[in-house]
């Protein structure tokens, strides 16, 4: 069964987004994490317009962590102080990412430059993972404790100005880390269709030192916000939203979670990082491969949105 | 589908037969003239004096002329659209052709989508990576051009007539924007040109069918020309051209309207006329779904 998708002007399949949602939805159940930097790429692979695959999915991942956001909320496990303070960075950097997008696209550059952006983030991201999930396997297979948590320590970070009392998170630390750290979340969310937790949890735990009960929730009031503001300015500055097709990947998406949090609780933590980690880098090798492999035509045409 | 239309095609073309001797196109008998110049000249006194049984119509008597129709004028695209099939029927009026497998007649059809600003670009490697370093943006270029005839092009039309009239992917009108290109010099736009047919053609949207346009009877015609799914929206304008010995006897034109309909049509409008409230509207929609899976979800699982 086949529905015209009104904005990517192309008949697309209802299972094939309906699934690929799901699949996602699955295992964003699993990891919990957002799966934006899953679904984007496949959403191209799939033959989505770059820009259209980035902007439709920002919706996709407000109706994927608003349940989440609410959830913890319910539980008290949000500072609101902190999160106000990322969003403020988050929608700045949105807004700026919003803006490089566009002229990317006049250009002609922004296939080439979400491939970069992805090899280069998921390639980190993944190796990181990778090394912390094998070591902790490697120690807890020889008997080992397997925490690894240092106490608290101060860092430059918290030698820093405008220091702010974040009373939920028990931190007094100055405001341009979480500004700083909230607006390149932004920025990646509005260029690479991502909530940007795999960027923002590991910053607000190593670098701000963010209590662990505090930091999934946190992240996911920013993720919220941030994602819906990326999505109105990506409808209203590129064009680039396709509600239709947003709309397969949500239904897909929120059903795919439910129950990939299931399996989710009978694999092991680190077992989990090892799995997630492979996923990540494998998207980034297939990324870079697009970006080295000699295309089979050199010649790209489509429409002209400015004078390049 | 096909026979129903093929049926319909008939009848129609029937009652257009009747009507036919009514019509006469002024501009079509003009260029007959410019490219019949042939049959008249080679006349010879010997010739003329004894009167055969059955001499040749004078030239300028009886004129073959070619109407046409589309056996859709207007194509919706609503959200269950994959694409559409455009029947082209029409018929010769004063066939002196003796069957429909004579071969008498060619008959060559354009199918042309409204015009569409383009850009075309081309990656080079730098640093081991592919990105695009050259563009050239052309100011209208069909974003359809179907062209099925009953036998080969360069079989069936002289090649200035194929020039005159604009028929064949090689004649595609493509200009480019002067100033918009980069690293672009003269040499290359042909390259660039060439692209375009090539990239159009493996999306579906070039189209050539050499045997396409298939006679039915004495003077009845038809062909079948794909609208894929992907075809953008605008008016096409459908040309259907009569030939006979490589020379131009008459043409027809008629217009196919494209557009959207419906749904389709709504959330166009929305999307590009209030792009605002359709961005609010889109996070409402993934708001409203994400809690709605969570209250139906997920108060099992917690």
């Amino acid at each position: 069964m086949n529905f015209y998708l009104p904005i990517a002007e192309m008949s697309a399949n209802i299972f094939l987004f309906l699934g690929m949602g799901a699949a996602v939805g699955f295992l964003s159940g699993v990891f919990g994490v957002g799966g934006g930097f899953l679904m984007t790429p496949l959403l191209i692979f799939s033959g989505i317009p770059s820009a259209i695959a980035v902007g439709t999915e920002a919706a996709q991942i407000v109706a994927s962590s608003v349940s989440g956001a609410v959830a913890q909320w319910r539980r008290n496990n949000v500072d609101f102080k902190l999160g106000s303070v990322l969003l403020a960075g988050g929608i700045v950097g949105s807004a700026i990412g919003v803006q490089m997008v566009k002229i990317l696209r006049q250009t002609g550059q922004f296939d080439f430059f979400v491939s970069i952006c992805y090899v280069t983030f998921l390639g980190i991201i993944g190796t990181l993972m990778m090394i912390e999930s094998v070591n902790t396997i490697r120690r807890s297979r020889a008997g080992q404790p397997t925490s690894t948590r240092k106490p608290g320590q101060h860092s430059w970070v918290h030698k820093l100005p405008f220091k702010m009392r974040f009373n939920r998170s028990k931190l007094y630390i100055s405001a341009i880390p979480p500004l700083a750290i909230g607006m390149f979340v932004g920025l990646l969310s509005a260029i690479m269709g991502v909530g940007g937790g795999f960027i923002m949890v590991p910053a607000m735990i190593y670098l701000l030192r963010v209590p662990t009960n505090v930091v999934v929730g946190t992240s996911l009031f920013q993720i919220v916000f941030v994602t819906a503001a990326t999505t109105i300015l990506h409808a209203s500055q590129n064009l680039s939203v396709d509600v239709v097709l947003a709309l397969l990947l949500m239904i897909g998406g929120v059903v795919g979670a439910q129950f990939g949090a299931k399996a989710g609780d009978k694999i092991k933590g680190e077992q989990l990082r090892f799995l997630l980690a492979g996923l990540v880098l494998l998207v980034a090798v297939r990324m870079a491969w697009d970006l080295v492999a000699t295309p089979t035509d050199l010649y790209s045409i489509g429409p002209a949105l400015g004078r390049f | 589908m096909g026979l129903l239309s093929a049926a319909k095609a008939r009848s129609l073309g029937g009652a257009m037969l009747a009507l036919a001797m009514l019509v006469l196109d002024v501009p079509l008998a003009d260029a007959q003239r410019r490219s019949r110049p042939a049959p008249s000249s080679p006349e010879t006194p010997a010739a003329r004096l004894p009167a055969p049984p059955m001499p040749p119509p004078p030239p300028g008597e009886v004129r073959e002329t070619v109407q046409a129709d589309v056996s859709a004028r207007s194509v919706a695209i609503t959200s269950s659209f994959t694409g559409t099939e455009i029947v082209v029927f029409g018929a010769v009026d004063n066939s002196k052709q003796p069957s429909a497998e004579s071969g008498y007649y060619d008959v060559v059809i354009v199918l042309e989508g409204a015009p569409q600003r383009l850009v075309s670009r081309r990656k080079s490697n730098i640093a081991g990576m592919w990105l695009n370093t050259q563009s050239l943006t052309f100011e209208s270029v069909p974003s359809y051009y179907a062209i099925v005839s009953t036998r080969p092009l360069e079989d069936a039309a002289h090649p200035l007539l194929l020039r005159e009239h604009d028929i064949g992917f090689e004649r595609v009108r493509m200009t480019p924007i002067r100033g918009w290109e980069t690293g672009v010099t003269t040499a290359d736009i042909g390259d660039f040109k060439s692209s375009v047919v090539r990239l159009k053609k493996r999306d579906g949207l070039y189209i050539e069918q050499e045997y396409g346009v298939v006679f039915i009877g004495r003077s009845l015609f038809r062909a079948s020309i794909d609208l894929p799914a992907n075809v953008p929206v605008g008016p096409l304008e459908a040309r259907v051209y009569l030939l006979h010995n490589e020379q131009l006897l008459s043409t027809y034109k008629t217009r196919v309207a494209l557009d959207r309909e419906g749904l389709e049509r709504v959330l166009y409008a929305f999307a590009f006329g209030q792009p605002v409230l359709y961005g609010i509207f889109t996070v409402a929609l993934a708001v409203g779904a994400g809690l709605l899976a969570s209250t139906m979800f997920g108060r099992a699982s917690h």
